[in-house]
C-alpha cells in the first residue's frame, strides 16, 4: 500500500511541477539554513568525551578577597595559583588528578636537516593520559619517579613524531626544546578533539597541543605560561620564584571522581583546604568558595557555544517556520484543487483514513526530497562558514547524526505542515463533486 | 471604493490560506527587524576606526632559543637592521600588538596601587621612542618620549618615569582636561604624563575600554619578542615575504612566527563577528525571497480559483483596475495585520535577546523600516499576478467548465 501511495505522490508531484518545485525549494532552503547553524552548534556543544564527561571535574578555588569581581558568572576565577595547583597535584586524593598549563617551545634536533620550529606544549601530571583516555602508539607516559625528580622527558603526538622522526619508534630518542635536551618517552595517538575542553582559555576550538611535559618542570626550568595570567591585586613581582609564590591565577586543574561519594570526599577536602588557607591569612574571605564542574558543566560555564551561535540557531528555526507556513499555504491550494478527484475516490470506497494517509505520504515525499536538497544547501552554507574563519574548519562540517537529522527534520516539518491540508481534503463530501461533474 | 467589506468577507470564507500568509509576514517582520538590528550593530563595530594605518603595518614574533645570547643587545642590532631595509618607515620591539587580541592591561590611578580605590582600566604598549612613529599615531599635546627616557632591562626593578596616554584615557583620569604634566601610578610606580595622543586601539577591540591605551618607554627584550614594522604601503607585501629570511640571516637560533599584516590580524580577531554578519545577511535575503515567493504563489492560486468570478465581474462591467485593486487591497489588508502582529513579536524577541544574550536593544526604527520594506515587497509580488487576473476575458463567465 505504501508503495502505491508513494507512486501516487510521485505522479502528483509531476502533475504540478512548478508548485512541487517551489515547495521542495522552500523546505530545502529552510532545512539548508537551519542545518548550517545546527551543525555548527552541534559540533560546538557536542560532548567531547561521552564515556567520562561526568567523571572529570575542573576545579576552581576562590582565593581572592571578598568583593573581588571576576568575569565569570559567579565571580570565581577560572584558574588556580601555582601554589594551590601544585598542592592539589601532590595531594593523596583523588587517585587521578592533574595540574595543567599551556606553554610552548622552539623544537629542533640540533642539526642542519630540520629547520627549528615553534610548537605548543602542555605541562601536566602523568595522570592526564589515563584521565583523558589517551593511548600510546609507542612507549608510555613518564613514570611517577620521573615526574617527582622533574626529569626532562616528553610525550609527543603522532604528527610531531612524523615530522621529527619520520614516524618511527622514537622512544628514547632526544629532542631539543629551546636549548634543553629532552628524551621522548612516549608517542601518543593523534588526538582529534575539536573542542579543547581541558583548557578553554585561549581558543576553545584550537587543536590539542602536540607535546606533553611533566608539570614539575615549571619551577626548575622557569617555564612561562602561554595561556592567561590573571592577577587581581597589586603584588611586586620581579622574579620567577616570586611569580610561583604569587596570587596570580595561571594553571588549570582537573580531577577524576568516579562516584558521588568521591565527589563529596573531595568537596570536603577542598573546603578544609580553603578554610586552612583563610586562617593562614592568605586572603580575606568569610565563606570559602570553590567549584567542581564536570566537562559538560565546564563547557557551559565557559560559554563555549557563544550567544551569537544560539541567536543564529534560534533565528534559523524561526526561518524554518516561515518556510513551513509557506508550504502549508501551497499545500492547501494544491490539495483542495484535487477535491473533485478525491470525491470520486471516496465514492468508490476509499476511507477517510486512507485519503489522509495518502496525502501525508505525499508531503513526506516532499520533505524527503527537500531534506536531500537541504543537505546540499547546508554543505554550501558550511563551506561559506569555513571560508570566513579558519577557526571553524573543524566545526563547520556535518557528521552522520546531522546528515540523518536533515531529512528527519524536513519530513517531520512537512508532516506538521501537511496535517491540516490533508485533514481538510479527506473530509471532502463525495456527493458535491459527483453532482457537478 | 476600496471594496474592503467584500474583500474581508471573501477572506473569511477561505481563512487558512490567508492565515498562513499572515503568519509568514508576521514571522518575517519579527526576524528581519531583529536581524537587521544585529547586522547594523556589527557593521558599526567592524568598520570602526582603529587609528592606525592598517595597510602599512605588520607584526611578527621572534622566539630566540640561544641562551648564550645577550638579547637586549641583539634586538637593538636587529631593530637597526630592520629600520635600514628599503621601504621600511620604522620598526620597534613591542610587548603587544594592537588589535591582535593578545596583550597586557592594568589599572592606572592617581595614587599608588595600595592606597587607591577605583582605577582606570588601560592597555599598555611597552616600546622605545619609535613607538608612535611605528604605529603611525600622532600627538595631540605635549611631546614624544626621548631616547634617554627609555629603560632597557630584563627585570622591572628600574622603571620608566614618563608615559604617553591616549586622549580617551587622559580624559577619563583627568576629566577637567589638564592631564599633561600630571603624575599617575602604574602599580606603585609614578609616571609623568608627557604627551597625549590621538585615538588608538589597544589589543582588544571588545574590551570595555578599547581605546584606553598607555605607551610606556620600556624595552624588555624577551625570548618571545613581538616586533612591529611600518612600511610604505605598496611595499608591505614584498617586505613581509622576505622578513623571515632576513631575520634568520641576522641570527639563526630563532624562529619567526605569527607574521601578519595589521588588517589581517584585525580580521582574525573579528572573524566570528564577520561570520555572524554574513550569515544574518544571507538569512534575511533568502527569508525575504521566500516570503515574496509565498505571496506570489498564494495570489496565483487565488486567481486560478476565482477565474470564473473574475470573468463574471468583468462581464458585469468592472474595470481592469478594479480587479487589480481588489487583489492589491486584499494583500495589503493581510500585510498590515501581519506586520502589526510581527512588530509586537519583534519587540518581544528584541527584549529577550537583550535580556538573555545582551545584544543591543532593538530600535523601533528597524521595525518601522522592516514593515515598510515588507509591504513594498508584498505589493511588488502581488502586482504581476493581479495584472494577469485583470486580463481574464469576460467571455469566460459565459462559458461553462
Amino acid at each position: 500500500m505504501l508503495l502505491h501511495y508513494i507512486d501516487l505522490s510521485w505522479r502528483s508531484l509531476k502533475r504540478t511541477p512548478l508548485v512541487s518545485f517551489l515547495m521542495i525549494l522552500a523546505i530545502a532552503v529552510g532545512i539548508g539554513i537551519t542545518m548550517t547553524s545546527l551543525s555548527v552548534y552541534h559540533m560546538m556543544s557536542m560532548d567531547p568525551i561521552p564515556q567520562k564527561s561526568t567523571k572529570l571535574f575542573a576545579v576552581q578555588l576562590n582565593t581572592t578577597d571578598d568583593g573581588t569581581n571576576w568575569w565569570t558568572q559567579d565571580n570565581v576565577p577560572l584558574q588556580l595559583t601555582y601554589k594551590d595547583a601544585m598542592t592539589l597535584h601532590k595531594a593523596e586524593m583523588p587517585t587521578r588528578k592533574t595540574a595543567s598549563m599551556r606553554a610552548g617551545f622552539t623544537v629542533h634536533l640540533n642539526n642542519q636537516d630540520l629547520k627549528p620550529f615553534l610548537s605548543d606544549a602542555r605541562l601536566i601530571g602523568r595522570d592526564f593520559f589515563p584521565m583523558f583516555d589517551r593511548d600510546f602508539v609507542y612507549g608510555s607516559a613518564w613514570t611517577t619517579e620521573q615526574e617527582n625528580v622533574s626529569a626532562p622527558v616528553v610525550v609527543i603526538n603522532e604528527e610531531l613524531n612524523d615530522r621529527l622522526f619520520g614516524g618511527s619508534n622514537s622512544v628514547g630518542k632526544q629532542v631539543y626544546l629551546d636549548d634543553n635536551v629532552f628524551t621522548v618517552v612516549g608517542v601518543m595517538k593523534q588526538w582529534d578533539s575539536h573542542t579543547k575542553y581541558y583548557d578553554l582559555n585561549n581558543g576553545a576550538f584550537d587543536s590539542p597541543e602536540p607535546m606533553f611535559l611533566p608539570i614539575t618542570l615549571v619551577a626548575p626550568m622557569q617555564i612561562e605560561s602561554w595561556g592567561n595570567n590573571n592577577g587581581w591585586k597589586h603584588e611586586a613581582i620581579s622574579t620567577f620564584e616570586g611569580q610561583l609564590q604569587s596570587e596570580i591565577f595561571w594553571l588549570q586543574f582537573w580531577a577524576e571522581l568516579n562516584s558521588p561519594a568521591e565527589v563529596q570526599n573531595y568537596r570536603d577536602y577542598l573546603q578544609a583546604y580553603l578554610e586552612k588557607q583563610g586562617q593562614l591569612g592568605r586572603y580575606n574571605r568569610t565563606v570559602p568558595e570553590f567549584n567542581l564542574k564536570n566537562v559538560i558543566e565546564w563547557m557551559e560555564y565557559n560559554n563555549v557555544v557563544t550567544s551569537d551561535n544560539k541567536v543564529l540557531l534560534g533565528l534559523s528555526f524561526l526561518f524554518l517556520a516561515v518556510c513551513l507556513a509557506n508550504i502549508l499555504g501551497l499545500l492547501l491550494g494544491k490539495f483542495l484543487r484535487r477535491a473533485p478527484e478525491i470525491g470520486v475516490r471516496r465514492a468508490l470506497g476509499a476511507s477517510k483514513r486512507q485519503i489522509f494517509v495518502q496525502h501525508l505520504v505525499e508531503v513526506s515525499l516532499l520533505g524527503f526530497l527537500g531534506g536531500l536538497l537541504g543537505i546540499a544547501i547546508a554543505q554550501l552554507g558550511l563551506w561559506g562558514v569555513r571560508t570566513t574563519s579558519n577557526e571553524y574548519n573543524a566545526l563547520a562540517t556535518m557528521d552522520l547524526s546531522m546528515l540523518l537529522a536533515a531529512p528527519t527534520i524536513a519530513i517531520s516539518a512537512c508532516i506538521i505542515a501537511g496535517l491540516y491540508p490533508a485533514w481538510l481534503v479527506c473530509r471532502t463530501q463525495p456527493a458535491i463533486y459527483l453532482k457537478t461533474q | 471604493m476600496l471594496e474592503i467589506k467584500p474583500i474581508l468577507n471573501s477572506l473569511l470564507r477561505s481563512k487558512a490560506g490567508a492565515l498562513m500568509l499572515l503568519i509568514q509576514i508576521a514571522l518575517t517582520t519579527m526576524i528581519v527587524s531583529n536581524a537587521a538590528s544585529i547586522i547594523f550593530d556589527r557593521i558599526q563595530y567592524l568598520s570602526q576606526e582603529t587609528g592606525f594605518p592598517e595597510d602599512e603595518i605588520f607584526s611578527f614574533s621572534v622566539m630566540s632559543f640561544d641562551k648564550t645570547l645577550d638579547l637586549t643587545q641583539k634586538f637593538e642590532e636587529t631593530e637597526t637592521m630592520l629600520r635600514n631595509i628599503p621601504g621600511v618607515k620604522n620598526a620597534s620591539l613591542f610587548n603587544a600588538v594592537p588589535v591582535s587580541g593578545s596583550g597586557s592591561a592594568t589599572g592606572l590611578g592617581l595614587q599608588p596601587a595600595n592606597e587607591r580605590g577605583q582605577d582606570s582600566r588601560a592597555a599598555y604598549y611597552m616600546a622605545d621612542e619609535n613607538a608612535l612613529d611605528t604605529l603611525g599615531i600622532s600627538l595631540i599635546e605635549g611631546r614624544n618620549i626621548r631616547a634617554d627616557e627609555v629603560i632597557e632591562s630584563q627585570t622591572r626593578e628600574v622603571f620608566p618615569k614618563v608615559v604617553l596616554l591616549t586622549k580617551t584615557l587622559a580624559d577619563e583620569l583627568f576629566p577637567t582636561g589638564d592631564a599633561l604634566g600630571q603624575t599617575i601610578y602604574f602599580g606603585d610606580m609614578p609616571l609623568e604624563i608627557i604627551g597625549i595622543t590621538e585615538k588608538m586601539m589597544g589589543p582588544w577591540l571588545k574590551d570595555s575600554r578599547p581605546d584606553n591605551v598607555a605607551i610606556i618607554p620600556f624595552v624588555g627584550a624577551s625570548t618571545f619578542q613581538k616586533i612591529i614594522v611600518r612600511t610604505v604601503p605598496d611595499q608591505r607585501a614584498a617586505i613581509m615575504r622576505q622578513i623571515e629570511d632576513i631575520m634568520l640571516e641576522d641570527h639563526n637560533k630563532r624562529v619567526i612566527v605569527g607574521l601578519r599584516g595589521m588588517d589581517e590580524a584585525k580580521a582574525m580577531y573579528n572573524a566570528a563577528d564577520t561570520l555572524m554578519l554574513r550569515m544574518l545577511v544571507v538569512l534575511i535575503v533568502i527569508l525575504l525571497s521566500v516570503t515574496a515567493l509565498g505571496i506570489f504563489g498564494l495570489t496565483v492560486f487565488n486567481i486560478n480559483k476565482r477565474t470564473k468570478q473574475i470573468g463574471t465581474r468583468r462581464a458585469l462591467g468592472a474595470r481592469k483596475s478594479a480587479i487589480v485593486n481588489y487583489f492589491l487591497v486584499e494583500n495589503i489588508i493581510i500585510c498590515i495585520a501581519g506586520t502589526a502582529i510581527g512588530s509586537i513579536a519583534a519587540v518581544f524577541l528584541g527584549q529577550s535577546l537583550l535580556n538573555f544574550y545582551s545584544l543591543p536593544a532593538l530600535n523601533s526604527l528597524y521595525i518601522l523600516s522592516t514593515v515598510v520594506f515588507v509591504i513594498i515587497i508584498s505589493v511588488l509580488s502581488v502586482i504581476m499576478p493581479a495584472n494577469r487576473a485583470a486580463n481574464i476575458s469576460p467571455s469566460i463567465a459565459t462559458r461553462s467548465i
